[in-house]
């Protein structure tokens, strides 16, 4: 829902400015973890650079919003659901900063990754990336079309990424004991496995804050029937 | 000397087991019931029951003409002093009906003080004769008593340590500031059991707007406070409930935080953002 304008205009073009950068900011998100994800799934260092230098523009946009965020704060003492978003879009800005440095930890293990011989293994993450990545996308969906159903349908889905990556950290495990000649191959993997679990959280905060934004509700730290 | 600071770990000891219950039901000082007020033939309020909660602070908020300085005036029926006024409904001040008949206005005025928009010290008095005139009116005249109750009104209105030197000079020599605590004390020297306030600090610098709001919050464990404003910042600072006015009617009332958070009515979000008009 698109509320009507305020009676201030520059506090409306204030808001507008934040989330667009929040979207912005969502934009390069998605995009680094993508691009990491290609490095490691096409072992191209080049794709995994683009990913790190994607985090410098992400830090800065981070920054950015939270200076409009307490900018608006100072100016116009928003109420409401216009104090909501305020909150929501600077507490969504340092989870998206967060998945970014997981991206960026991901292409760097990418490229430690590409300098030995492929692991078939690696296929063990793609499942992990599309749970992770349909989670981050219907979040910030969810936070932009403030769909406090979307937002609270994503919580439970965290379950099913913490289960794929204990069973890809076991067959991984698995492997490291019958192959140790690709040891630090398989931890690697392991690794990269662990942060797009963490950007599965990170989704799952964002979602936590759109419910928030939208509705008021605090959904966190409650059980998944509850949120549901 | 300082308290000392307690350490992490006397405070993680020390903590309550549990949280205390936001579902407690506050003492109530006025039950306002089904309360209608003409002016002529125009209809200032419409049909407004609410429960104002003891020792705590409720403000009135909405536009301009919404009916919240009359609904304020009828809770000591202060708005009678306005021609051609009509009433209709209760207001109970704990559990008495203030306009059942053989109940004196004068004596509900007593119990029920008021502070306006603008000070208004007696401008033909000194300070402290503008502190002890409503006992004086009431034919006090015990001096030492009258100096007692001077002294702590004016202690209570955060006043003393600033005019103790000059109460025999005019209350309105006083600043802006310290005219508004001057009323306030005036209020308070006939001990009332609640303190209506009507834009108490509209007139007044952020100084002395804060130095209001902080005798406002030390106030409340004593007294109940009803305030009208219409600085939405204030009234998210200073109250503990927050009572919605538009065009006569109370759209919305509750908790403060939850009215400046979570409005249940579109009415009242668009107003307290600033989307109405």
């Amino acid at each position: 829902m698109i509320a009507q304008r305020h009676i201030l205009g520059t506090f409306d073009e204030s808001l507008a400015a934040l989330r667009n950068n929040v979207l912005m900011m969502a934009g390069l998100t998605e995009r680094s973890l993508d691009r990491a994800m290609k490095g490691l799934f096409d072992r191209d260092d080049n794709i995994c650079a683009h990913a790190i230098a994607d985090d410098e523009e992400i830090d800065q946009l981070e920054k950015q919003i939270d200076k409009d965020g307490v900018d608006i704060l100072l100016r116009f003492q928003p109420v409401a659901s216009d104090l909501r978003r305020v909150v929501s879009a600077m507490k969504l800005s340092s989870n998206l900063e967060r998945m970014a440095d997981q991206a960026t930890t991901i292409a760097r293990r990418a490229r430690k990754l590409n300098r030995h011989p492929p692991l078939p293994e690696v296929e063990l993450m793609k499942p992990m990336y599309e749970q992770a990545m349909s989670m981050f996308k219907d979040a910030v969906d969810a936070f932009v079309r403030e769909d406090v159903e979307l937002g609270r349908a994503i919580v439970p889905r965290d379950e099913k990424l913490d289960e794929l990556n204990r069973q890809a950290s076991h067959k991984l495990v698995e492997r490291m004991a019958q192959d140790p000649d690709q040891l630090r191959g398989y931890l690697n993997l392991i690794f990269v496995g662990r942060c797009l679990e963490r950007v599965g959280d990170h989704a799952t905060n964002i979602a936590e804050d759109a419910v928030y934004a939208a509705a008021a509700e605090d959904i966190r730290h409650q059980s998944i029937a509850a949120v549901t | 000397m300082a308290t000392p600071e307690r350490s992490v770990a006397e405070r993680v000891e020390q903590r309550p087991e549990s949280l205390p219950s936001e579902e407690a039901v506050p003492a109530r000082t006025f039950e306002v019931r089904s309360m209608s007020i003409w002016y002529g033939e125009k209809r200032a309020i419409d049909n407004v029951s609410l429960d104002v909660a003891s020792n705590a602070v409720t403000a009135i908020i909405g536009p301009s003409g919404c009916g919240k300085s009359t609904f304020l005036r009828a809770l000591n029926r202060m708005h009678e002093l306005t021609p051609k006024t009509r009433m209709e409904g209760k207001v109970l001040l704990h559990g008495e009906d203030l306009y059942s008949s053989g109940i004196d206005p004068a004596i509900v005025r007593r119990r029920v003080g008021m502070v306006f928009q603008k000070s208004n010290p007696f401008p033909t008095m000194t300070v402290g004769e503008n502190v002890v005139i409503g006992l004086r009116l009431n034919g006090v005249r015990n001096q030492k008593f009258l100096n007692e109750r001077l002294e702590r009104s004016l202690r209570m209105a955060a006043l003393w340590d600033e005019v103790k030197d000059d109460l025999h000079k005019p209350g309105t020599s006083l600043s802006g500031g310290q005219q508004q605590r001057l009323c306030i004390a005036r209020a308070l020297a006939v001990e009332p059991e609640v303190i209506l306030m009507d834009e108490p600090c509209s007139a007044l610098d952020p100084i002395a707007t804060a130095k209001i709001e902080e005798l406002i919050n030390e106030l409340k464990t004593k007294y109940t406070i009803v305030t009208v404003t219409h600085n939405m910042q204030q009234a998210g600072r200073i109250s503990d409930y927050t009572a919605f006015f538009y065009l006569g009617r109370l759209i919305e009332f509750g908790p403060t935080t939850k009215i400046f958070t979570n409005p249940a009515e579109k009415q009242t979000e668009d107003y307290i953002t600033g989307r109405f008009g």
